[in-house]
């Protein structure tokens, strides 16, 4: 019988965000110990070819990560240009609400045990959904941060992520993975993908190298030159459910150095796609995402440029030169493919309306580094496995982000009334869609492990978005059944956003503090 | 609102102080900051933990006085119900400010607060003797904040130290009282032993050249104190229900 070579040398292809942030969370699992070091991590990035540096959101689970690598909360906000974010603001998602709503991070008040749907519809309140339970979104309003100086680094009183400057963060990891964690780099041009007889990479030749590898993961961006380019593995059109397929990105100074920032994503709808709006240290990102077939690039740079002479003051539009980005939204038919897996944008790329792309990064890079296949063998286990759970995350993000498109009442455009087709909206979101007429969204509809949203977030969108739950038929035994565990939770949330505005400082004032006196760990 | 002054005798020349420890002269206080040159001290009275400056986040010893918010079992009838007072206590109403030298300078001047309850002009310690001259009272108050200010730069150095060494963790202290009930203090941080006693000669040398291990060990030895706290609480739920019984018997 042959022997079976374990995996041991792990070849990155691409310096973006993907490639370092997966080459630190695998070396962090697997190389922190220099001395039985079985697993090499090696990075092979162009010298030149420019990152794309979109991606300027995160979410919560981004803490986990930079704790798991070993940054400190406290460079990464030195360094990286961050800031907190909470969650998204949508505005102008619907007709009737000119107000906006809400999708924070901060789950609603005793999720675990209740669900607050029903009892809140019962009230027949003014008072949205999502500021009913939850106590975040006084806090957006007040631009407070969600922590404060006194507490340790990666803890919060309120659930948070991050807008992060992408081209920052890259270069905090690159320096982060090298020196801390023994991650090889090397910056050279990949001239060829070189095939063992079996059909697997056995390695990539750069103009002075040949460079081998075990496993080879594709960080390569859009091109994705190992899974789409070499291996010729096709990308699943998801066009037919999501229109965006271009963005125009701009970068907006502020007014002055003391203006507040932001607590959450801004997202305001347009004629044609939405408006991202990201309040960094030192700048706001702002970007419009459109759908290339319902409006022209020359009308979209105007939507923009009005949204930011909307929304600041003393500027001059003349100087806001806005990147414009095209993109197929889908992802790869399969992400691992004999001893090749894709990560970030070379696996796909849907629109950033919740913040989806970074979080995928962290996921794929931390299966890899928990479930490291142990021989070649078991890796098509390890691939056939790490497929079924990427296909059903794509598909539950492609749900969720349709499922903001099919509950407006726009009606102003061809782009938003042709959004509300039937046949533009998945099977699965038009089944979810039919059974929350009759139940509000549960625990128990995550059927599986490691769902990509919780209840909670498709509950903030289609009640913030005023979609209607029909009321039980035995109304009676139900409303006694939670009538005064809800009214305490309502009451709990009310004190406890009295509390946290209170005492919460704003994000620039904690932020300065940051610079100046740092975070502690404990 | 407290009203900081400029302290000066012209000013103040009639004033007079209650030294007097109590709740109504707002000691009312569960911990009190201490620092390393007083630990030996301290430590025989109080255990000493570390807190953390909400304002700044940055750590502080500080000396245990109290199992609940706005409680000092230290306040006792007949006054301060230890040998030792914190520095930080015995200063009130005074304080340090900084005023600026016509060169720019800053230098520390001593302030009082002029709304606290101790601030008299017929009961107390007089602040002045009638020739201006300070009161031997105000000079020992004077020493104490001379004291503060340098024990403010000790304590940040100590406590970098030991966060640089990971040698503080937050704790979670729960005493059991004679009435069944239950204490937990939260928001407070201790030493690691287990760590502090696997850390590498270099590093306990570097502790020891700056005096900071015999304050570890000081503060490891104060938690003994504890007890003392829970003896003292003991005592006052003792008293409280005696006083419950004999209100009965008087009622029957």
């Amino acid at each position: 019988m042959q022997m079976q070579t374990e995996i041991r040398k792990i070849i990155i292809l691409g310096g973006g965000t993907a490639g370092w942030l997966t080459a630190s969370i695998i070396a962090s699992e697997h190389m922190l110990d220099q001395e039985s070091m079985v697993v090499n991590v090696t990075l092979i990035e162009s010298p030149n070819v420019s990152t794309i540096g979109v991606g300027e959101g995160t979410w919560p689970s981004m803490r986990t990560t930079l704790k798991r690598i070993g940054v400190k909360e406290t460079d990464f906000f030195r360094k990286c240009s961050a800031s907190f974010k909470q969650g998204t603001q949508f505005f102008s998602w619907t007709n009737k609400h000119e107000q906006s709503y809400a999708h924070p991070f901060t789950l609603p008040n005793n999720f675990a045990k209740t669900n607050l749907v029903r009892p809140w519809q019962d009230l027949k309140t003014d008072i949205p959904f999502a500021e009913a339970v939850c106590p975040q979104l006084p806090i957006f309003a007040r631009h407070l941060a969600p922590k404060q100086i006194s507490t340790p680094e990666y803890a919060g009183h309120l659930n948070y992520g991050y807008h992060l400057d992408a081209g920052k963060f890259a270069d905090l990891l690159r320096h982060h993975a090298t020196e801390a964690l023994g991650v090889v780099h090397i910056s050279e041009h990949v001239i060829s993908v070189n095939n063992k007889e079996n059909g697997d990479i056995k390695s990539l030749t750069t103009s002075t190298n040949e460079i081998t590898g075990d496993l080879f993961i594709d960080c390569s961006g859009m091109q994705s030159m190992l899974l789409g380019n070499h291996f010729g593995i096709p990308l699943l059109d998801k066009h037919q459910y999501l229109f965006n397929d271009s963005a125009l990105a701009a970068q907006v100074s502020y007014e002055d150095e003391n203006h507040p920032i932001e607590s959450c994503t801004r997202s305001t709808a347009q004629k044609a796609g939405w408006i991202w709006d990201i309040g960094l240290q030192t700048r706001r990102g702002a970007g419009y995402v459109y759908s290339s077939s319902h409006t022209s690039d020359e009308k979209a740079y105007d939507e923009l440029l009005e949204y930011i002479g909307e929304t600041s003051t003393n500027i001059n539009l003349d100087s806001i030169s806005p990147k414009k980005i095209t993109f197929q939204p889908g992802h790869r038919t399969v992400f691992w493919h004999r001893n090749c897996v894709a990560i970030g944008m070379s696996a796909g790329f849907i629109e950033p309306l919740e913040a989806s792309a970074l979080v995928l990064v962290e996921l794929s890079a931390s299966v890899i580094a928990d479930q490291l296949p142990n021989d070649r063998n078991h890796m098509d286990i390890v691939a056939k496995r790490f497929n079924k759970n990427f296909r059903r995350r794509w598909d539950s993000i492609i749900d969720f982000l349709k499922l903001h498109y099919v509950l407006t009442d726009r009606e102003d455009s061809i782009y938003w009334r042709e959004n509300k087709d039937a046949s533009t909206i998945p099977e699965s979101l038009a089944d979810s869609l039919a059974h929350w007429k009759f139940h509000p969204p549960w625990h128990e509809d995550n059927i599986y492990a490691n769902e990509m949203f919780p209840a909670a977030s498709y509950q903030y969108v289609l009640y913030g978005m005023g979609f209607n739950t029909q009321s039980l038929r035995s109304t009676k035994t139900a409303k006694q059944r939670w009538s005064g565990v809800a009214s305490q939770c309502f009451e709990n949330n009310n004190q406890q956003s009295r509390k946290l505005c209170s005492i919460l400082p704003t994000n620039r004032e904690l932020i300065n503090k940051i610079y100046s006196q740092g975070m502690h760990t404990i | 609102m407290p009203d900081y002054r400029l302290l000066t005798s012209t000013e103040h020349l009639d004033h007079c102080v209650i030294a007097e420890k109590s709740y109504a002269m707002g000691d009312g206080m569960m911990h009190v900051m201490v620092f390393p040159p007083e630990f030996r001290a301290v430590q025989h009275h109080f255990p000493i933990f570390f807190a953390k400056d909400p304002e700044t986040g940055s750590f502080y010893p500080t000396a245990l006085l109290g199992l609940e918010q706005d409680e000092n079992l230290f306040l006792e009838s007949h006054g301060w119900g230890a040998h030792y007072l914190p520095m930080m206590m015995e200063r009130s109403p005074f304080f340090i400010s900084f005023q600026s030298s016509i060169e720019g300078e800053k230098r520390p001047v001593v302030s009082i607060d002029m709304d606290s309850a101790r601030v008299t002009k017929n009961k107390g310690i007089r602040l002045f003797q009638d020739s201006g001259e300070p009161s031997k009272y105000l000079q020992d108050v004077v020493k104490k904040l001379e004291a503060i200010h340098k024990g403010h730069q000790h304590n940040k150095d100590f406590a970098s130290a030991l966060l640089e060494l990971e040698l503080l963790e937050s704790c979670n202290v729960e005493v059991g009282l004679e009435d069944g009930s239950q204490r937990k203090l939260t928001g407070f941080y201790a030493l690691n032993e287990d760590k502090l006693h696997k850390l590498d000669g270099e590093s306990l040398s570097s502790l020891h050249s700056n005096n900071f291990l015999h304050s570890i060990y000081m503060c490891l030895a104060s938690y003994s104190r504890i007890s003392t706290l829970v003896e003292k609480k003991n005592f006052l739920i003792r008293a409280k229900n005696k006083q419950f019984v004999s209100e009965k018997e008087v009622a029957n």
